[in-house]
This record gives structure tokens, sequence and C-alpha cells, in this order.
């Protein structure tokens, strides 16, 4: 017998940046343009961002992470094209070593295929609880025409075989193998449509067209509906007849988020009663599924909040932010290579957050694999366990002058973590908000980018 | 009872400054002259049996030749015994401290301890501040120099209300100071304004609390009690040393208030020369920042825990103070050239206890001088060196 497939938990996040749309017209010799799209901080990608929304997903199921099942994770933009993505987005939720799942990438359909690969293996059985996150945090080429409302952000879901106020219903996908907007093999940005007109009435407008026909039948409410550029989502609304838009608020606050556009856009919604269909598209293929709620999904009335504000910078902040603006002078490497045993030692440590705490003293030592010894009493004997990720600033200082790759302002802190342990962690953002007892949490960031490994560990942040 | 085994006869520096006309090799030359020609009856270089070498940069910033057999053909004595120190910032002074366990085991009868450093034939982005990402790769990162003691000077602030105006007034005296010594790489007097509204380069300390990257090198000679008046009728002795360590890393501090190596090396050198702090007369500490030298001389118990601040400012260290502290310049005038930092030390304790420190001349009535310094990751080494210029009875 077939498993119904049942939401228990949603989470949502955003990145730290917005960019003014006239801003980047301006940049390009033209006037105008309302609103904002989220950008990424220079430590944030779509694998920090998934790492978060899941976290709170996670958070608001009440579940133990031990037992989820696997992940599967959709994203046009995994830090690796080729490479341990997945390993490390599994390890820094927190999965164990034993759990499954798959990256869903090639396209912004992604986010689709690993909801519906993560419901086949509910439906299946060989999944009891699985983990989807999708995420996305788009480069637009410069000056391409769609640059205004490429965004950032990512949603998770936690899907269970039994309980859970909400369920997978019907689902639908139509495939055609044209092309709308690309990355070649080795591009490191998103290449524009090569008609916008020929995209949108050949292509955009008539897939919504037959998968809003067939979803007809269904009594929808609330509808989570694609916008590439900011016009596409209302128009096709309207030929579907649609009332309640509920992506519009995902769309406004963060622009097109890609392959986590569809679920981003409507779990939002799932705060009451209702049904609500989500659809996404990308690489040639549109899919969409229906989704019941006899109540309020946990986690569901954070998300309006989780990926709301950011802080406005620049354009130029932007573009060297995604590596669309170099230096020109040579920057310091790190200290070891990311490939070197260092990290084969200590990668996974550094992911999971873990300390060794001294059988004989109760003291944490940070990281595990430094400390043959206790730092407090000499002893040998250690219980691993996960750090606690929340705490309170001791010291701190704000890093003014450093070489290249660096970008001050830098905040440096001394945390005390609610736990017991102390571990010392650059800041996010520039600092000017921090002080000595300030309650902070711990997030994961991109501290490196090297050889084309993207480095990650965790950061402070005010709560 | 004080240690007493090995005398200090010669003493010597050049000037320190940005030398780019000067190799390592000169500059050590300078350095070997100027003791050979401090010594008062007079020396022979091949007097010379063995030379202790302190340089920290070396394997790190492009000297990687640099080893022990590199300063004795560069003066003149090839053949020599000669053995690289490397102990982060304390490396001089442990080199000084290595050469008179030398000198007291009976195995050499005359050293040479020797410190030189080029800081600056690369580029500031490439010296120092290239720490940014050394050691550990996540807890090192964005990590200059400077963020392994202003997160003291943020805490010191916070506990005991110390000001920015009181960690100025550590740069101002030294500065005064260094204006009086002609070896000092800066010479010019500067204001507490003048220090706030430096540029800030690691917050909360600005630019002139900083010490400046400087080419130096000084050079002492060391001899066995027995022999020294062959070389002096008014030598300097050994009295005693200690040197400990700490957790590398800042978040294995439990404290930041203090720094634990430099309280365990200063209980380490007092216990051996058999005083304690108030009957030091004057000492070379390590000013790396203006913060350190406030956590400084409290560590090494001149002052009282917090009152480091208050101290300075009041003038308590000054060359008219209760404890001058400094007299050279210290490290944010006179310069920091690593591994000639704590020889040069010693040699303006020697000049302070022989009456040669010119118009920095203190008065010196308990007869000890003391010289201290504290860094590597985490100021996780200190050394302390006591001198004395009372001969203890045997």
């Amino acid at each position: 017998m077939i498993s119904s497939i049942n939401i228990l938990a949603v989470g949502a996040s955003g990145p730290d940046w917005r960019l003014d749309r006239a801003e980047i017209n301006a940049g390009w010799g033209s006037s105008g343009g309302k609103g904002q799209v989220a950008v990424c901080a220079p430590d944030e990608d779509a694998l920090t961002l998934g790492v978060q929304a899941a976290l709170r997903a996670l958070d608001a199921s009440g579940l133990q992470i031990d037992i989820v099942d696997g992940l599967w994770w959709g994203t046009s933009r995994p830090p690796f094209a080729e490479g341990p993505s997945h390993a490390i987005m599994a390890r820094a939720i927190g999965l164990s070593a034993r759990s499954a799942g798959a990256l869903c990438s090639g396209s912004t359909h992604s986010g689709m295929e690993a909801l519906f690969g993560a419901a086949d293996a509910i439906g299946s059985g060989t999944a009891r609880v699985a983990l989807v996150v999708v995420s996305d945090a788009l480069i637009p080429g410069l000056g391409t025409n769609y640059e205004t409302h490429s965004g950032a952000g990512a949603a998770a879901v936690v899907l269970v075989s039994h309980g859970g106020n909400a369920t997978l219903g019907a689902r639908i996908t139509r495939t055609n193998p044209y092309l709308d907007r690309y990355r070649g093999d080795g591009e490191t940005s998103t290449r524009d449509f090569y008609d916008p007109r020929l995209f949108r009435e050949e292509i955009f407008l008539p897939s919504m067209q037959e998968i809003g026909e067939h979803l007809s039948v269904l009594d929808i409410n609330n509808w989570s509906i694609p916008d590439p550029d900011g016009r596409l989502g209302s128009t096709a609304a309207r030929q579907l007849g649609v009332k309640n838009l509920v992506s519009d608020f995902a769309n406004t606050e963060l622009g097109d988020t890609g392959a986590a556009a569809a679920l981003l856009g409507g779990i939002g919604s799932l705060d009451v009663a209702g049904s609500l269909a989500i659809i996404g598209t990308g690489g040639g293929r549109t899919s969409a599924v229906e989704i019941k709620a006899k109540g309020p999904v946990p986690g569901a009335s954070e998300v309006r909040g989780d990926i709301s504000g950011g802080t406005s910078v620049r354009y130029t902040a932007v573009a060297r932010a995604r590596g669309q603006l170099v230096g020109s002078g040579e920057t310091v490497p790190m200290g070891v290579p990311p490939q070197s045993a260092q990290f084969v030692r200590g990668g996974d440590e550094m992911l999971t957050l873990l300390g060794a705490r001294c059988v004989d003293c109760g003291t944490i030592n940070t990281p595990p694999s430094i400390h043959p010894h206790c730092i407090s009493c000499g002893g040998t004997k250690f219980v691993l366990e996960q750090l606690s990720r929340r705490g309170r600033v001791h010291t701190f200082v704000i890093n003014q002058t450093m070489p290249a790759p660096f970008v001050a302002p830098l905040p440096i802190a001394v945390v005390d973590l609610e736990d017991g342990a102390r571990i010392m962690l650059q800041g996010v953002g520039d600092g000017s908000d921090m002080e000595i007892g300030m309650d902070v949490e711990l997030i994961l960031r991109r501290y490196a980018h090297e050889r084309g490994v993207p480095v990650y560990g965790y950061k402070v942040k005010a709560l | 009872m004080s240690w007493n085994r090995v005398a200090v006869v010669g003493g010597g520096l050049i000037k320190f400054g940005e030398l780019f006309e000067q190799s390592y090799e000169q500059m050590a030359a300078g350095a070997f002259a100027a003791a050979v020609e401090s010594v008062d009856e007079g020396f022979e270089p091949t007097q010379v049996e063995a030379a202790f070498v302190a340089t920290q940069r070396g394997t790190l910033w492009g000297q990687e030749g640099i080893g022990g057999n590199t300063i004795p053909s560069a003066i003149g004595l090839p053949g020599i015994a000669c053995t690289r120190i490397e102990n982060a910032c304390p490396s001089g002074s442990d080199a000084f401290r290595i050469g008179a366990m030398a000198v007291a085991s009976g195995v050499h009868d005359v050293v040479l301890v020797i410190g030189v450093e080029k800081m600056r034939d690369k580029s500031a982005e490439e010296g120092l501040l290239a720490r940014a990402a050394a050691g550990h790769p996540i807890f090192t990162r964005g990590e200059t120099a400077p963020v392994l003691f202003a997160p003291f000077a943020t805490r010191h602030m916070h506990e005991f209300g110390t000001t920015r105006e009181m960690l100025a007034s550590v740069a101002v005296k030294n500065h005064h100071n260094g204006a009086l010594d002609p070896y000092a790489h800066f010479q010019n007097e500067i204001t507490i304004e003048n220090v706030i509204n430096s540029p800030a380069v690691c917050s909360p300390l600005h630019l002139l609390d900083c010490c400046p990257q400087t080419d130096g090198a000084a050079a002492v000679l060391l001899v066995s009690a027995e022999i020294a008046e062959r070389y002096t009728k008014n030598p300097v002795w050994v009295a005693g040393f200690g040197v400990a360590t700490d957790h590398p890393y800042l978040h294995e501090k439990s404290t930041f208030t203090s720094m634990q190596a430099t309280e365990m090396a200063a209980e380490r050198a007092y216990a051996m020369a058999g005083i304690g702090p108030n009957d030091i007369d004057c000492a070379e500490v390590h000013d790396c920042f203006t913060i350190t030298e406030i956590l400084d001389i409290e560590d090494l118990g001149f002052v009282e825990k917090g009152k480091g601040g208050v101290a300075s400012l009041e003038g308590d260290t000054s060359l008219t103070g209760r404890i001058p502290i400094n007299t050279s310049g210290g490290l944010l005038a006179k310069g920091h050239p690593i591994g000639a930092t704590g020889v040069a030390q010693m040699v303006e304790c020697w000049w302070q206890l022989r009456g040669e420190a010119q118009d920095r001349q203190v008065a010196t009535p308990n007869g000890y001088a003391l010289q201290h310094n504290v860094g590597g990751r985490g100021s996780g080494v200190s050394v302390v060196n006591i001198l004395t210029n009372k001969r203890s009875p045997k």
C-alpha cells in the first residue's frame, strides 16, 4: 500500500542583503525601477540559505534530527559543479552519516524534482521522514533583462508518512525541450532569454495555461506561480483566473528565487487550513502539486518574518560578492588548502559543530581534533557532543585592516555558548551592533572560496 | 638569593627603522660590532665560542634559508657553534635565557646572543598581516596580529573602566621615551589626541596603539661569572629568568583581563632571583599594543589588577614615575623587529643598571631591571629575564 505523504513542518530563509532595482538600472544608464531584490552577502550561497531553512523546519517539527532518513535538495546552483555539495549540507544540518536522498540540479525546476523525489521515497516506504530543501542564489549575467528580478532564498519541508496537518495531492509534469535561461558548462552567470516575448508567448504562458487547466478540476484557494521578471507571474495568474496569488509576498520581498520559488511562494499560506497549488518551471519542464492543509502547519506562520528585512547595499558590493567584480591584486591564500589532511580530519567536526566534553571536569574542548588533552584538567576521556548554537558575547574586536580577500570591517567575537563552551568566530555583518553580553546565534556561512572549493564554518549573528 | 652565575659584559644594537638599504647579514654584523665595542676592557671577537640567534620570521616570510649557519659568516666567525632560536615574540628573550643556560652549564665560557629581524623586505600585506590566514582554518580566519590582543582591550575596558585615553597614554609615554633614544624607530612626541584620532586598525585599537613593523638587530655578550672581571669592572648579572606557555587559541582562554603566560613566567623569574616586583627599578615590557603594556604591568605585579590604565595615565610608569616602563621607547616607539626585540630590551636594561642610559637614565636604588616578552598564537608564550648590578655574596 502506498502511504499518504504529509507535511509535518516548514521553514524558510532569505539572504542578508537587498539591492535597489533603481541601482541596477542606473548602472546600465537607465532610470527608474521600484523595490528591491534579495542578494547573498559574500559569505552566503544556496547551501547556507538551505541549511538555515532546513534547521527552521526541523525546529518547527519538533523531531530529533537523527530520525530523518534523507535529504532531497533542489537548487540550480549547488556550490560545486561536481563535488560534495549534498554531503556538506547533510552534515551541516546534522543528518546522520547513514542518511539517504538526492541532489537535484540543472535548472530552476530542480526544486520540484527534489520535492517529488522525497515524496516518492515516503510513498514507497523507503523513508519515513524526508527533508526537502529548495534553495537558490541566482547570479544573473551583468546587464541582463531579468537582473533586476533575480533573487535568492530557500524553503524547507519535513515530509512524513504519518501525522502532519497538510498532505501532498495530485501532481503533474509537462516536458518540452526548449531553451529559456541557461548557464553553459563552466560559465559563472546565467544567460538572458534570447527573446523575452518569445519566452512569454510560446513558452511560459502556454505552460502555465496547460498546468492550470489540469488543476482547475481541483478546488484550489491559493497559488504559488513563478515570476521570473516581475510581470509574468501576475499575467499568468490573470490568465488562470487566480485570486489568491500567495507567492506575491516572497516574489516582492526576495525576487525570483529560482528552484526555491514554488515552495517558498506557497508554504507561508499553510498557516491556516486550505488548499494550495505550487508551480515550478525551468529547463524545459513545468510541474505542479496540490497541497491540502487541514490546519496550521508548524513553521508556516514564521515564513514571512524569516524572509523579510535585509541590509541595503550598493551594486558594486553585490558584484564583488558574486565574483563579478574582482580586484587585480594577489589574495592571501588560506593557511592550508581545503583539500588537505586538516580538512579531512577536521572538516566534519566544524560542519556539525562538535565539542569534546571532558568526562573528568566537564569542560568542552573545541574542536575535538586538536585537543587530545582537556584544556582545563588535562584529562583524556571525552564525550563528543553537538555544541549549543546560542550564546553570549564575552569580548570582541572589529578588524579594519586585512589583506585581500578579506573585506573590512570584520567583527570577530569570543562567545560563551549556552552549554558552557567558549568559541571564537567571525561575526556576520559590519559589527556595528556588537557589544559585550549580546545574545547571539551561530549560523553556517561560507568563510572562503579557494581553488574552487567553498569552505564553510559558523559565524556569530545577533539574535 | 639571585642566581648570578652568568654576567652580561657587552651589549649593543643598530638604529631600528625601515632599513631597506641593509641586508639581514649587514644588520647582524652592525649589532655584533656594537656589542664588541661596548666591552669596557676590550673584547676579541674570536673569543665567542657559541652564538644563539633569534629570528622569528625566517621560515615564514622569505628568509627561509636563515638557520644556525647564517650568523657566523655574517659576523666574521665562520665555524663557531650557532643555533637559531624561534619562540614567537619572545624569541630574543628566550635566546638570551638559553645562552645564559649554555654558559651556566659550563659548556661555554663566552656566548653571543644576537637577535635579527627583517620585517620590511616584504610588503605590509605579505608581512604580519598575512597572519590573517594562519593556524586553524576557521578559528583563525581574519586574525591579523592585533586580533590576538584587541579582545583583551575590549574586555579590560568593560570590566575595569579602562578608557581609550588610558590606552593612548601608554603610546604617548613610550614615544616620549623613544624621542630620547637614538636607536628608536620613531623619535617624535605624540599626544593623546593623535592616538585617539589615528585610523582604526582593529577596534578598539587604532594605528598609534600599535607598534610599527621595524627592521633591526641587537646583540649581547654573556660570560661565566668567574671570568667576568676580565671584561669589565662593572658587570651586570643574570639574576633569574622564567618562561611559561598558555593555550594557543583565544577561545581557550579563561580570562581576557590578564595574560597567564606572563604571570607564570614572572613568578618563576622572581623566585629564581629571590626578589619580588617591588624590587624592580625599571622594566622593558612587551608593548606590541598599548593594551599589552597595561596588561603587562598588572601581570608582572607592578600595579594592582585593573589599575594599569589609571597608573599609565597618571604617569606612574614614566621616566620619573614610581616604576619606569619601557625607557627605550618600547616596541611602540623603538620598534618591534621580533627576534631582535628581546635582545634590544636586554641592552636597555644593561645600560640602565650601568648608568649609561643618558637622557633616559632612571634611578636604580635596588639594582634590578626586568625584561619581558609575550606573544605567539594567543599570547601563548612569555619570557621574563631579570638583571642585577648587585653581585650576591657566594
